[in-house]
Parts: structure tokens; C-alpha cells; sequence
């Protein structure tokens, strides 16, 4: 028997739909079904002059505008041949690994609410406030910043920036502690989350899977680490992993995950250096093309423009993490039972504005 | 190696050292071993910054080629497939990443509008799968011997490819 759980689902946390085969409780198929929020951003860039388009690519996740703002800048940069400040560089590692934390912090808040565990949803959405105010004193919104622009960033940080980012990195370290004796202490998430949704290492890598999720498989593999951009080399961090597979190591690698962006953050501060914050790019690009790819909270982003001379980009192709993902959710779903589909599903962080594009 | 595997080697700045070097860096030996092995099919290879890598290959030879790289060279994760699309041709662009080499590999095929197809590489790697299907859909790339080869992100009696250059953004 085939059910529908979705578009309309508490499980789906957005419009997508995902239709599974039953015998019995058991899953024996399943078919994800997306495209319910497919804006055609590709195209809509393809009309808009380069420095327009940062907004728009500000709107493919809801969760963390931040990075695809960033990623779009930094593809931007590589086909014009733009060198960034390093002031800037500082600001937006800084800006993008709070984005990070605050991204996380929903994940995990919209996880604990669809396991049954409604504290962790308020204890999540308040602390990412504190994250979010800070981002809100940076660029002056809330959700979609708007903040990094074509050769630098949009402004110079608020006056006690530095203060209260460290005040909020310490903070959020002793809270992570406490979420942990939280979630792990509630026998009914243990025993939702362990043995269940396993991936294996080489599935993991076949299906394209990319992220928390793949580094939860035991690849130890991040961008940030591996072919690092921006100021990354100069960062002292440690790549979160696990060698489980299951849901549990992929909600552990999250946490570590947000530890290790705690540390990012503080050195970014500290070190920043004094300068400019922005150089002017040039109006029109040359032809060829740009490559950017930049770890995102979900997993590997990767833009790819083509530029034609013009002040327009020719085509902007985007590489959405989660599309990739949910693609491999039936290897993932199948064997387990019903009840376990919020449980895996959820354990992937969906977030559908950029899934569709 | 034919002559034009030798053209090839000329044009490439990276291997312009002292024959002891070559094969010491990651981007080299993959170089190194298209071109020993599609001397003809894989050319124009150009190192565009540190693990970083571009080449051409033929559209006939791309599954192949593409076998080889995964199971010779490591390339265990395919990142990204983008259709581009020209006056007369498409460019279908491959993203390869390497997690044991920490490599990225821009492989490029062309094919003529009259006969849009490339072979798909699903069979090689399953994440390729809903990629493919993406750019049928919104740039009717036509992938052989995918195994359902539908539309995704739009409705399925939906009858233009909107991507196209014909449709204004």
C-alpha cells in the first residue's frame, strides 16, 4: 500500500511530499517527491545585473541565507578576479559560522518537536536568538541579511561586536553541554534515534550525500578543512565525525559541529585585522567562467556561473545539498518501520527553498 | 602516446617541470593518467588552482572515461552536473571530487542541439540520478540509459524546458 506522508505533513517541515510502500509497518518503498517551491531562481538570475542577484540567492534557505549569499559572492569573485580584503574575510567566517550555530540550533529545535521532546524546541529557538541579534546588529535583518556584497561586505561591524560574540560563544558552549544531558538523558529519543536510518560509508559517498550526514557515515571530509576558502587555513578547528551512520551520530556530529564553530568564532574576532572592508568589483565580468563552493550547514554547496561580458551573469547553475540528499532517502528508509520516518527524515535538516531552486 | 596526447602535454603549464616532479602533485597524476589512457577523448587540460582541474572530453567516450575516474582515480562523489547552453550546442559540466586526493575535476562535454543526449552516468554514481533528471527537465538534455527519466521540480504534463535561452528571466 502505498501512503502519502505530505505536502501537507507535520513531518515535512516545508511543501514536499513523500510517498512510501507498506507491508505491514514495515517500509519497502519510497519515492520523495519535491518541487512544490520551485521559484526558478537560475533563471530569474539570468536578468539581473551581478550586484541585484545577491538578494535573491539570500531567499534559497531560510535556515542560513548568509552562506548562499557568501557562496554567490564568493563565485562572483572568482570569475571577476576579485581580491577581498582581509577584514572582510574575517567578518564574514565570523558572520557565516554564527550563521552556522543559528541554523543548527532550528535544526535541532524542529528534531526534539518531532520526536516528542517539546522542551528542546523552546530551549533551541531561544538560544539561536542570541545569534541571531547579533547578525541583526551586523547587517540589520533577521533572516535574510543581505550583508556580503561583491568584493567585501556590506559595512563594518557594530561598535562591541567583539564583546558580544564572545560572550555568546561562551554562553552557547556551557549550553551545549546542557542540551546534551537533555536529549541524551530522554530514553525515548535514544531510543528513537540509535541503530535507526543507518547509512553505510560507501552508499554514503555513492549517493552524493554531503554534510553532517556524510561525516555522521565516517568520511572525514569538510571544505572548510579539505579545500579551504577564504580564511580558513589561518583557523585551528577539528572536523566533527562519527563512525555510526545512524541518526544519533548525525545529531552528534551537529553537536560537536556547533562546538567547533564556537572556537572559529572566537579566533575570528580576535584576529581580525584593521583595513578596509570593501573594495569596488567591476560592473561587467569577464567571459569565462567561476566556481564557488563553500560548506554549508547541509552540506556541500557549489555555484558554477558563466559570465558572457556583460553586467548580466549567462547562466548561474546552483548546487542545492539537500536535493542530492533526499534523493537517497529510500536507501535510508527501507527495512525501518513507519514511526521511523520522522525520525530519519528529520535527522537530514530539509530545508526546501533551496532544494527547489 | 599519439601525437595529439603530446600537443596536449605542451599546452598544459603544470607539467613543464623536470621530469622527477611529474607525478608529484595530485592535479598531475590525474592529468597523467587521462592522458595515458584517453589520449584522444580527454584534452584541453588546464590546472585552474590548487586542486583544482579542467578538462574536455569527447561525448562519446564520457561513461567511460567517467568509470575510469572512479575506480582508477578516486573520484568518489559526484558534486554537481550543469547544462549551459550555446548558440548551436550544450555544455554539460561534470564536477568529480576525490575525498582520498582532496581533488576537483571540471570535466566538460559538448553536444549539438540537433541531438541532445549524453550518456547518463547514473549507473556510475546514484546521486547523479536526480541531477540528470533536473536537467532534463528544465533544459531537455536528454540522459541515455537513465533509469526514469522524468520531470522533478516541475508538473509532469508541464511542456517547455524553461531554462532555455528562449524564455526571457
Amino acid at each position: 500500500m502505498w501512503i502519502n506522508m505530505g505536502p501537507q505533513h507535520p513531518m515535512t517541515h516545508g511543501l514536499w511530499n513523500l510517498r512510501i510502500k507498506v507491508d505491514g509497518e514495515t517500509i519497502v518503498d519510497a519515492e520523495p517527491e519535491v518541487g512544490y517551491l520551485h521559484r526558478g531562481i537560475e533563471k530569474l538570475c539570468e536578468d539581473r545585473t551581478y550586484t541585484q542577484i545577491i538578494p535573491i540567492t539570500d531567499r534559497l534557505c531560510y535556515g542560513s541565507s548568509l552562506t548562499w549569499s557568501h557562496l554567490y559572492c564568493l563565485t562572483v569573485e572568482d570569475l571577476m578576479g576579485v581580491e577581498v580584503p582581509p577584514r572582510a574575510e574575517y567578518i564574514r567566517v565570523a558572520a557565516i559560522e554564527m550563521q552556522r550555530i543559528a541554523s543548527h540550533l532550528m535544526w535541532l529545535a524542529a528534531y526534539a518537536v518531532d520526536l516528542g521532546l517539546m522542551l528542546g524546541f523552546i530551549y533551541g529557538m531561544r538560544d539561536r536568538e542570541i545569534f541571531i541579534d547579533i547578525l541583526q546588529a551586523l547587517s540589520g535583518s533577521r533572516l535574510t541579511y543581505n550583508f556580503p556584497r561583491i568584493g567585501g561586505v556590506a559595512h563594518d561591524v557594530p561598535p562591541n561586536f567583539e564583546r558580544d560574540t564572545l560572550r555568546a560563544c561562551a554562553f552557547m558552549e556551557k549550553k551545549l553541554d546542557e542540551y546534551e544531558d537533555i536529549y541524551e538523558g530522554s530514553k525515548v529519543f535514544m531510543l528513537r534515534n540509535e541503530g535507526v536510518g543507518l547509512l553505510k560509508k560507501t552508499d554514503a559517498m555513492n549517493l552524493g550525500i554531503t554534510g553532517p550526514p556524510l561525516r555522521a557515515s565516517g568520511v572525514n571530509y569538510d571544505l572548510r578543512k579539505d579545500m579551504p576558502y577564504s580564511v580558513y587555513p589561518d583557523m585551528d578547528f577539528e572536523v566533527a565525525t562519527h563512525k555510526d551512520g545512524d541518526c544519533y551520530a548525525r545529531y552528534k556530529v551537529r553537536m560537536d559541529e556547533m562546538r567547533e564553530s564556537c572556537k572559529i568564532i572566537r579566533q575570528a574576532v580576535t584576529k581580525m585585522p584593521k583595513g578596509k572592508t570593501r573594495i569596488v568589483a567591476p560592473r561587467n565580468a569577464p567571459v569565462g567562467t567561476g566556481l564557488g563552493r563553500v560548506e554549508d550547514p547541509r552540506g556541500e554547496g557549489v555555484m558554477y556561473v558563466v559570465g558572457d561580458g556583460t553586467d548580466k551573469p549567462y547562466r548561474l547553475k546552483i548546487r542545492s545539498p539537500i536535493f542530492v540528499t533526499v534523493s537517497a532517502a529510500p536507501k535510508m528508509l527501507i527495512g525501518y518501520k513507519v514511526a521511523d520516518v520522522v525520525a530519519i527524515m528529520g535527522g537530514l535538516d530539509m530545508c526546501i527553498g533551496e532544494t527547489d531552486r | 602516446m599519439d601525437e595529439r596526447g603530446k600537443t596536449s602535454v605542451k599546452q598544459n603549464e603544470g607539467l613543464e617541470k623536470a621530469p622527477s616532479q611529474i607525478g608529484q602533485d595530485p592535479e598531475e597524476r590525474v592529468i597523467r593518467a587521462l592522458l595515458d589512457n584517453f589520449s584522444t577523448a580527454v584534452t584541453d587540460f588546464k590546472k585552474l588552482r590548487k586542486g583544482v582541474v579542467r578538462a574536455r572530453v569527447e561525448r562519446r567516450d564520457l561513461y567511460k572515461a567517467c568509470m575510469f575516474l572512479r575506480d582508477n582515480q578516486g573520484f568518489e562523489h559526484l558534486s554537481m552536473i550543469s547544462a549551459v547552453e550555446y548558440d548551436s550546442k550544450f555544455e554539460i559540466v561534470y564536477h568529480l571530487t576525490s575525498y582520498q586526493n582532496k581533488l576537483l575535476l571540471e570535466l566538460i562535454t559538448t553536444t549539438p542541439k540537433e541531438d541532445l543526449s549524453v550518456d547518463s552516468v547514473s549507473s556510475i554514481w546514484e546521486g547523479a540520478n536526480w541531477q540528470e533528471r533536473e536537467s532534463y527537465d528544465l533544459m531537455g538534455v536528454k540522459f541515455n540509459n537513465h533509469p526514469k527519466l522524468e520531470r522533478i521540480l516541475l508538473p509532469k504534463d508541464f511542456m517547455y524546458h524553461p531554462l532555455r535561452k528562449e524564455f526571457k528571466g
